[in-house]
């Protein structure tokens, strides 16, 4: 029997790529697309198959087994309760979970009232190199960990994501959660303390486009983070996620898109072409088997919030010029 | 003709040694060291005198530069005693292990009216020299965001005396003092700091800084310093503005690999990235000095410049200690 999927708002680019993934699979059915814009998202239906819904209550009455969430920032909450409320068992929310400790608590205590459950979407998890790094480090080849340096650079998306009231915040709301996730994940810790820098000075907006955290887990490691959207558009990239993890006995470190072609065209210029993995294929994929199996995601919407602290500490602590305590 | 004495025969002072070789108007001929046969074996190669007594290479009469290539801690006492015989100052960096001593150094070279400069040789490395030209360039508009790399396995040396923070001053004053310097001369004043480390925690063989800075001029600057990369050593700059950005990483632009099953010291078929430049940095740095002597200039890099660095160095450690930004000025 196909898993039926619906997808709630595409406003998150990320959308159109879980989508394609879904689409990929022979066993799972995109049943209905709600979508806030109703012009893209007939187009988008007709590319990815199911109807289109302009109302995303009768959407969640269509016996739905799995939801995925790919909405603004700000919306997650409305539509990750009203899928719950619905009586849906399986949402994945793109992240940060939500843009207030508040909202991903409703979240998290309306999905388990309502037996549902939570879970975000980090998928980074999937990358194979991150997830050998992860084995590398369980398999003790660096020791104990003593530091870590990461970065989750990025271009500057425009859209929504500049709009704080949508977004939460810049470059630190968007780009704190994935690695904070992959440092609980590795560590199985948590981060207790953040001090931040925090900036608007490549594009010289109403939100930050810079920002460089310092974090102290709980097991005494610190690390540093630089969310910054500081790949400029001739850069050959759109950005990455780096760790290096310093050990005891060695160092581990992972460039996660490093897999690529250099290409210089006349045309377009400079580009690095990614051939590694689609994570996003490995996170759509595991989210689909959870649902099938009736067993919970690995990442939960506890999780999240985990991750979203971290980036509000961060705010914090530039407006203070003081480290916080999480 | 400027006659130099070099003080300590450990790696710098021997390579030192052998860049004033290079330097028409200069000669060395004293090297001093307490373990004479460290002494000697730097100055039978230039033929120069070799001593076990540092006091007697500063009091010899012909000597007009002494080049101080000794562990931190005993950069003060020497400069001074220097600086007293009236001779000529460079001592490798960083300055000193503490503000204030290095201020009197400065004031005692100032008064006996000789020379100072300090071996922030980061700032004749081509790659940084180029760095620094692009971003005056204006090729990526405004700098907003660097990052900086200086890594390595944990350094040997006389007494084990690196891994003694209250003499080396672990990764902050002995390795990224060369990142902070160049960003200084880069970006100017600090206006505030805060750091991470392990300089105080006590690991076998590993030190590793993390070290966020914020300059009066709104740049942000995060250096990262590691005695922990047991793979070797490398640099990287990442340097982003509000019009582009540039890079580079010392493993990457290596133009000559060697894979030799019997080089020596390469562990047998390790092949070691090189990057020959036709003059060596050091070579560079103290042909400048020279020159400011010759010249009567100001050296390319005051006491000052080396205070400064220190100073960023120094407020780091105390970073670390405390758990809290540092404000600047320290001193």
């Amino acid at each position: 029997m196909n898993v039926r999927i619906g997808i709630l708002s595409f406003a998150h680019m990320h959308a159109t790529s879980y989508a394609s993934c879904l689409k990929q699979m022979d066993d799972v059915e995109i049943v209905g697309i709600y979508n806030e814009d109703e012009g893209q998202g007939k187009t988008l239906s007709q590319r990815y198959g199911g109807n289109f819904y302009s109302n995303y209550n009768k959407l969640l009455d269509q016996k739905l087994d799995g939801v995925i969430v790919c909405s603004t920032n700000a919306d997650h909450k409305k539509y990750v309760v009203a899928a719950a409320d619905a009586g849906c068992k399986h949402i994945l929310c793109e992240k940060p979970i939500a843009t207030t400790v508040e909202d991903a608590q409703t979240m998290i205590d309306r999905c388990k009232a309502n037996g549902a459950e939570l879970g975000i979407a980090f998928p980074c998890r999937y990358i194979p190199a991150v997830i050998n790094a992860k084995l590398a480090l369980d398999d003790n080849s660096i020791g104990k960990v003593l530091a870590a340096k990461t970065t989750n650079h990025g271009r500057m998306p425009g859209g929504w994501f500049i709009q704080k009231e949508k977004s939460g915040g810049g470059a630190v709301m968007d780009h704190t959660p994935h690695v904070v996730d992959l440092l609980r994940w590795f560590m199985k810790s948590d981060p207790v303390e953040v001090y931040a820098e925090i900036d608007n000075k490549f594009y010289n907006m109403d939100i930050d486009d810079t920002g460089i955290l310092t974090m102290q887990f709980d097991n005494g490691v610190f690390a540093t983070l630089d969310t910054s959207w500081s790949r400029t558009k001739s850069y050959p990239t759109w950005g990455d996620v780096t760790m290096e993890l310093v050990g005891t006995d060695g160092v581990i470190s992972v460039d996660s898109f490093a897999q690529d072609i250099d290409l210089y065209s006349d045309a377009s210029g400079a580009h690095w072409i990614y051939w590694g993995d689609n994570m996003d294929f490995g996170l759509v994929n595991d989210f689909v088997a959870s649902v099938r199996r009736e067993k919970p995601f690995q990442i939960k919407g506890e999780d999240g919030l985990k991750a979203l602290e971290v980036a509000i500490a961060a705010y914090e602590s530039a407006k203070t010029k003081s480290p916080v305590k999480i | 003709m400027l006659k130099v004495g070099i003080i300590g025969a450990g790696t710098m002072g021997s390579m030192h040694a052998d860049c004033y070789s290079e330097i028409p108007s200069a000669k060395v001929i004293a090297i001093a060291d307490t373990r004479i046969e460290a002494a000697k074996r730097a100055a039978e190669k230039h033929s120069a005198q070799a001593l076990d007594d540092i006091d007697k290479l500063i009091s010899m009469k012909d000597v007009d530069i002494i080049d101080v290539c000794l562990p931190t801690p005993m950069h003060k006492e020497n400069v001074l005693k220097a600086a007293s015989a009236k001779k000529h100052v460079f001592c490798e960096k960083p300055i000193a292990r503490e503000l204030v001593d290095g201020k009197e150094m400065i004031e005692a070279c100032k008064k006996a009216g000789v020379k100072l400069m300090v071996g922030h040789v980061l700032r004749f490395f081509q790659e940084y020299v180029i760095a620094k030209s692009i971003i005056e360039s204006g090729a990526i508009g405004k700098p907003v965001m660097i990052r900086s790399t200086r890594a390595a396995g944990h350094p040997q040396g006389w007494s084990n005396w690196y891994s003694n923070v209250q003499m080396a001053g672990g990764v902050p004053l002995d390795l990224i003092i060369h990142d902070f310097d160049f960003l200084r001369w880069c970006f100017g004043e600090v206006d505030h700091l805060y750091a991470k480390g392990l300089t105080y925690a006590n690991v076998p063989d590993v030190d590793y800084s993390l070290v966020t800075i914020r300059f009066k001029n709104g740049v942000i600057a995060h250096v990262e310093g590691s005695w922990a990369h047991i793979s070797g050593f490398f640099v990287k700059l990442e340097v982003a503005g509000d019009g582009g950005l540039f890079e580079f990483d010392s493993r990457t632009s290596s133009p000559l690999r060697v894979a030799s099953k019997t080089a020596k010291g390469s562990g047998g078929g390790v092949e070691v990235p090189q990057n020959p430049v036709i003059e060596s940095p050091y070579t560079t740095e103290l042909r400048h000095f020279i020159k400011a002597v010759e010249k009567d200039e100001e050296p390319p890099v005051t006491g000052e410049d080396a205070l400064r660095a220190i100073e960023i160095a120094i407020g780091a450690l105390k970073s670390m200690e405390t758990g809290k930004p540092i404000v600047f000025p320290l001193i």
